[in-house]
């Protein structure tokens, strides 16, 4: 085991250097934004209403004062940091004086139970129909069921979303086509809530999911039809063995390694948000949040959330490689 | 190599079908050299009529011909998927190869780069992309930010392969029957690696056309550029499927599906031809 | 294959546990009593924040500035419940001393916040001292610019002294859209720091308090006060709808789903097709006009403008001839469909604008002449509003009016005239040249525009920008439109831009005062190119004539009729100029539903407001609206 626990702490280093250069750029890019929040919130302070363009001057400058934007970037950068370590990533800017933290904690069990749902879904239903098309690939059924998953993949995903909202929300409306629950109603642990909660997310969970069927698929029959020509299968199936018992022990087993990892990956990513679902359902979570601090410039928020994500992401990777070598006994720690 | 492909033509249906919807959607994407009207110009044909003899797919709420403007945005669509796709699958399957067959340091350099790639959100980077270039955005610049993006995802699958593949008898064999680094992975690794991707090449065009149609529909594109996207999001612009014209986004979407579909077959059969063995368990 | 079944099973149940709910969006309040009505602000990032001056911090159009705020007077974008004038919290209109350094404020008795204090003088002290002591408040900068001290002399009246003479500071307390708003001086005044006061739950002016409110931000759930009789809009009978929702609805093709589903009885904007699907597929709904072109004409006024400090633009020949490029036609259908009410002059045609400036200045129109040193033209075409109205009758049939002073009311009137050889001829004068089919600037390089446009945020403008580029493009000037989303703000405010579509003139409405846009305009305000310009010049444009009617507006009281005549200077000066090209009024597809409610206000029998919900002049609509009997 000291093999192990050598790699362990080398993987640790490696996570550890990821995220900071992951930051890092992120910081990089965020303030290379040319939106300025000031300039936003001013804006919208004088989209329709009067205003004189003397107070302008003065409101800019006490703007600039509250949001804590004076100084140089390496100023800001120190600040970033000293705050980001204690886990506070200061207030927003589109938002002010609401701290980053608060809008992202209100956003973020949204995304993660709709895309944990959905993805967890999808991969299971995708790699069982995947594996058996791969082993029986003359079953018919089969064929016609990967030709379905194949046709909906490449369709663009609004415009499935907004099929699916077409057909369920207008031509045979039974179920609800907007929001993560429905009106005046309290967010907490009732039937009733949790019963809305639920049919609000069948949409956005049926529309990833049918979109995201056709790659799992794919890759799970190019994998399995690849494992079932070895020998080992030939001399399974020679020797008598159950066909189910060599197709779940023998071909399933060996060929869902990678996609493992591709699950694991798109674990970690979710913490992007699906944006383009936020946007059709008007469900909430944290891609409308994003989309938003982008075009508001803020960028405090906007790095807020890409750190979240780059440190999701990144333990979700290490995780992968710290489990890969007990999974798979072929591949020695090093 | 020519006879391979008439063989691949004559013995194989997929492989067949799908140079023929291929060959549909790029005889189709040609046509754009020869329409009547630039692509920007709207209202050079009455608004808004259904598909019929005198237009084939219709006229969209912009008064164009769908037709040609279709041939236009198919067109550089193919080409955005093609250039981000071949991009980023040379770097996904060199990195890939390399890290997973060396191994050591050479490995956890590569994948220090490539986590930092794959963990970094590629939303907000593309967004505020669109923001720095400015007036600048063109497709092209997009594909190659894209390409710079999309290909760590699957150096980690390759790799993951690669690593298996190392510890198998015939890499053995083959490092003590003296073949080169360069030879062991392009003659035996690679065969391994190829369906694999193929794969990822459907799912990296599939992924790069989709991103496109997600940033157009979001409105971060340059509009003057017809492509599926853009055409989409015109399209939302005048709400055109609650206004019941249906054919604005039916006909852009069937192209698409035509060039997956065709796609997907090609590296079904190619896949076979590359590796016999599965050939034989077709029977 | 079990596995099949039990999924299948599965699927169907879940789909029958769940379509008895999906039906009603509101889950225990009697749709009845609820109106639900869009707010264009969308999800609201931080929705738990009521304090509305504090700048940007939550949301402004959830309900809160239309049903619960108030403050001394509203002009009416359209004709008002009781004309266009209302005073609210004041009793009467403001009391200027002679040389407009004081301004005298009588406040309205019995008014009382929704806690049940009475509001008082001291509310206004406490709200301006406020914002006098404390900087990056909404209103902080106006106050501090104008106030050199405020006073009560008795519960109900306020004085204030100000800085210079100005004889519009009413216009910071008086509605167009938003003003500054009274605060609650016994709940601020323990709230510590009022940049960082929540004020959850708001404590209200208006006849509504909050009822609930969805975290996330995509819901605002108001009802009715019990002592409604104790606010201002009382004078007018009880507001209707015991219950008022705003929500975010999503992208227009859902708010058109929603609606037809009678889910949502307000529409904020729709596309020009979603607003002709729904006229088509629901009975129950309907528009502003009754007919095409239903949209309601804000006093906005969209137009081409061109940053004038850029060397392209400096010369009036260049802009005269760009605007002699444009086929207003084709940009209104390209736009609107061609339900766009199009407006030659530098003021929105809406409100009491048509009377005021677009009917009497006609006839100097008629005759207004351009020299393009090679002839003489006269540009404007009177019959254009008619040709459109025209062109859209084939098919859209007998909703079309045949009238003119309802073509005028509902299309506009004239506009230029297209004319490619007068605007070769003044091109060539300032010094551009065509070589081939390109045309070329004075210093050799070839003419490119770029027009900057907004993009989906306003989808009509982008196609207005598309279509006006493609005929500038058509006449040999490589154009083209850029789309700047999120960065249009700091693009217009920054000069950013060689031209954009946009709007520098937005005007009272109903009251046909100019300065509410005008005074900004004054060359005092242009910033240095490349310095942030203040709203509303974003031409960046200086003129001395322009700088004199200004300053005369300065010294006339609101409501002088001298103002109208120098308001037609100001109009015959920039139609000489063309700083911007005029396009037409900002109409908003707000589109109203019938099933449950009645009496919204409309263009023929009772235009009393603006029904574009974000205004907070609608909370007038909510006395007016009643339940439909069922």
């Amino acid at each position: 085991m000291p093999g192990y626990l050598v790699y362990l702490l080398t993987r640790l280093g490696q996570f550890a250097l990821v995220v900071f250069i992951g930051i890092n750029i992120a910081f990089i890019v965020t303030h290379a934004t040319p939106i300025d929040p000031v300039e936003q919130s001013i804006a919208a302070a004088t989209q329709f209403g009067s205003t004189s363009p003397e107070a302008i001057a003065l409101m800019r400058q006490s703007l600039k004062e509250l949001y804590g934007l004076e100084g140089d970037l390496a100023h800001q950068y120190a600040a970033f940091w000293s705050r980001i370590l204690v886990g506070n990533f200061g207030p927003s800017l589109s938002a002010f004086p609401t701290p980053v933290s608060v809008l992202i904690g209100r956003a973020l069990p949204w995304t993660v139970s709709l895309l944990v749902v959905s993805t967890v879904l999808t991969w299971v239903m995708g790699n069982l129909l995947g594996g058996l098309a791969g082993y029986f690939h003359r079953s018919r059924a089969l064929r016609l069921a990967g030709i379905l998953a194949m046709a909906f993949h490449p369709i663009p995903y609004y415009i499935v979303a907004f099929l699916l909202l077409i057909v369920f929300g207008h031509v045979w409306p039974i179920l609800p086509i907007s929001g993560g629950s429905s009106m005046n109603m309290t967010q907490e642990w009732s039937w009733a809530f949790v019963g809305s909660v639920v049919s609000h997310a069948i949409l956005p969970v049926a529309s990833l999911a049918l979109v995201g069927l056709g790659g799992w698929f794919m890759g799970m029959r190019a994998l399995v039809s690849n494992v079932v020509t070895e020998d080992y299968v030939t001399y399974a199936e020679l020797g008598g063995v159950a066909r189910r018992r060599i197709l779940a022990a023998y071909v399933m087993r060996n060929a869902l390694m990678p996609q493992v990892t591709g699950l694991a990956m798109s674990l970690g990513a979710i913490f992007n948000g699906a944006i383009i679902t936020e946007q059709v359902f008007g469900y909430p979570g944290i891609g409308t949040l994003l989309v938003s601090a982008v075009h508001a410039g803020d960028y405090s928020l906007v790095l807020g959330i890409t750190t979240v994500s780059i440190v999701a992401v990144s333990i979700a990777v290490l995780l992968i490689d710290l489990l890969y070598p007990l999974l798979d006994p072929r591949v020695r720690a090093r | 190599m020519w006879r391979t492909l008439r063989d691949l033509l004559r013995f194989n249906r997929q492989f067949a079908a799908g140079i023929v919807l291929l060959g549909i959607v790029a005889a189709f994407s040609c046509l754009s050299f020869f329409s009547p009207y630039p692509p920007n110009d709207s209202f050079v044909v009455p608004p808004d009529v259904p598909p019929s003899w005198a237009y084939p797919m219709g006229t969209t709420s912009r008064g164009q011909d769908l037709f040609w403007l279709l041939s236009f945005a198919i067109r550089n669509t193919l080409l955005f998927g093609m250039v981000v796709a071949i991009l980023s699958r040379a770097l996904a399957l060199v990195i890939g190869l390399v890290a997973g067959y060396s191994g050591g340091l050479v490995d956890r350099a590569l994948m220090s780069i490539n986590d930092t790639f794959i963990v970094i959100p590629l939303f907000p980077i593309l967004v505020l992309f669109y923001f720095v270039m400015r007036d600048h955005m063109s497709w092209g610049l997009l594909a190659l930010m894209m390409a710079c993006l999309g290909w760590a995802y699957d150096a980690r699958l390759i790799r993951s392969v690669a690593l298996s593949l190392r510890t198998r008898e015939f890499t053995q064999t083959g490092i003590f029957s003296g073949m080169s680094t360069r030879q062991i992975l392009v003659e035996e690794h690679l065969p391994y690696v190829l369906p694999i991707l193929f794969s990822t090449t459907m799912n990296n065009i599939n992924w790069s056309i989709g991103l496109e149609v997600t940033l157009s529909v979001l409105g971060f594109t340059d509009i003057n550029t017809p492509t599926i996207g853009v055409l989409i999001y015109w399209a939302n612009q005048h709400t055109a499927l609650v206004a019941g014209i249906w054919w604005w986004l039916f006909f852009p979407v069937l192209l698409v599906v035509m060039t997956f579909i065709g796609l997907f077959l090609l590296a079904v059969s190619m896949n076979e031809h590359i590796d016999p063995r599965s050939r034989l368990g077709r029977s | 294959m079990r596995v099949w079944r039990d999924i299948a099973l599965l699927m169907v149940l879940a789909l029958g546990a769940t379509g008895a709910q999906a039906q009603g969006t509101i889950s225990d309040l009697p749709r009845k009593e609820t109106l639900i009505v869009e707010n264009p602000e969308g999800t609201i990032k931080n929705a738990g924040w009521f304090n509305i001056w504090a700048i940007n911090a939550g949301g402004q159009s959830t309900g809160l500035h239309q049903l619960g705020m108030d403050t001394f007077w509203y002009i009416d974008p359209q004709r008002g419940v009781d004309g266009v004038w209302d005073n609210s919290l004041a009793s009467e209109k403001p009391i200027y001393n002679a040389d407009f350094t004081e301004m005298t404020v009588k406040l309205r008795k019995g008014i009382f916040w929704s806690d049940g204090v009475e509001f008082s003088s001291a509310d206004v002290l406490f709200t301006i001292q406020t914002h006098m002591k404390t900087n990056g408040l909404r209103w902080s900068a106006p106050i501090q610019v104008n106030v050199a001290d405020v006073a009560a002399p008795d519960d109900s009246t306020i004085v204030f002294k100000l800085k210079k003479p100005n004889s519009r500071f009413h216009a910071l307390f008086t509605v167009r859209w938003n003003a500054m708003w009274m605060m609650p001086k016994h709940i601020f005044e323990k709230a510590g720091d009022p940049l960082k006061f929540a004020f959850d739950p708001p404590v209200t002016l208006g006849a509504y308090t909050l009822k609930s409110y969805d975290p996330n931000g995509k819901w605002f759930i108001w009802q009715k006060r019990e002592d409604w009789k104790r606010t201002t809009v009382a004078r007018f009978g009880e507001p209707g709808p015991k219950y008022v929702a705003y929500v975010d609805p999503g992208p227009p093709d859902k708010r058109v789903i929603a609606q037809l589903n009678h889910d949502l009885d307000i529409i904020h904007d729709v596309s020009p097709e979603g607003m002709f699907t729904l006229a088509k597929q629901s009975k129950s709904s309907h528009g502003w006009f009754a007919g095409f072109p239903y949209a309601h004409p804000d006093p906005t006024l969209p137009a081409v403008v061109f940053n004038t400090q850029n060397e392209m633009f400096k010369n009036r020949d260049v802009r005269w001839a760009l605007a002699l490029l444009i086929d207003i036609k084709a940009v209104s259908m390209a736009s609107y469909r061609g339900a766009a009410t199009i407006s030659a002059i530098g003021v929105p045609p809406t409100g009491s604008a048509p009377e005021v400036y677009h009917a009497p200045l006609e006839a100097w129109l008629k005759d207004f002449e351009i020299d393009t040193g090679k002839s003489k033209v006269k540009p404007y075409d009177p019959m254009i509003g008619k040709q459109i109205a025209d062109m859209l009758r084939p098919s859209m049939g007998e909703q079309i009016p045949t009238d003119a002073n309802e073509i005028a009311k509902s299309f506009g009137r004239g506009w230029w005239k297209p004319n490619p050889k007068a605007a070769q001829e003044l091109l060539e004068r300032a010094g551009y040249a065509k070589r081939g089919d390109k045309w070329y600037m004075p210093d050799g390089k070839p003419f490119v525009i770029k027009l900057m446009v907004e993009g989906d945020g306003r989808p009509v403008m982008t196609r207005a920008g598309s279509m006006i580029t493609q005929q500038w493009r058509q006449f040999g000037i490589d154009a083209s439109t850029v789309v700047a989303q999120g960065s249009m703000a700091d693009r217009r405010a920054a000069g950013d831009f060689e031209a954009m579509i946009t709007w520098s003139v937005e005007t009272w409405g109903g009251h046909p005062d100019l300065s509410f846009f005008l005074d900004s305009w004054h060359s005092q305000f242009v910033a240095a190119a490349g310095k942030p310009q203040p709203p509303r010049n974003w031409q960046r444009w200086s003129n001395a004539e322009l700088d004199k009617i200004i300053e005369q507006v300065r010294q006339t009281g609101f409501d002088d009729p001298k103002g109208l005549e120098l308001g037609r200077e100001y109009v015959k000066l920039v139609v000489r100029e063309m700083p911007t090209i005029p396009l037409m009024s900002y109409n908003v597809f707000t589109v109203m539903d019938d099933t449950y409610w009645t009496g919204y206000p409309n263009a023929a029998t009772a235009p009393y407001t603006d029904p574009v919900p974000n205004w907070a002049n609608t909370k007038y609509m909510m006395v007016r609206i009643k339940a439909k009997p069922q």
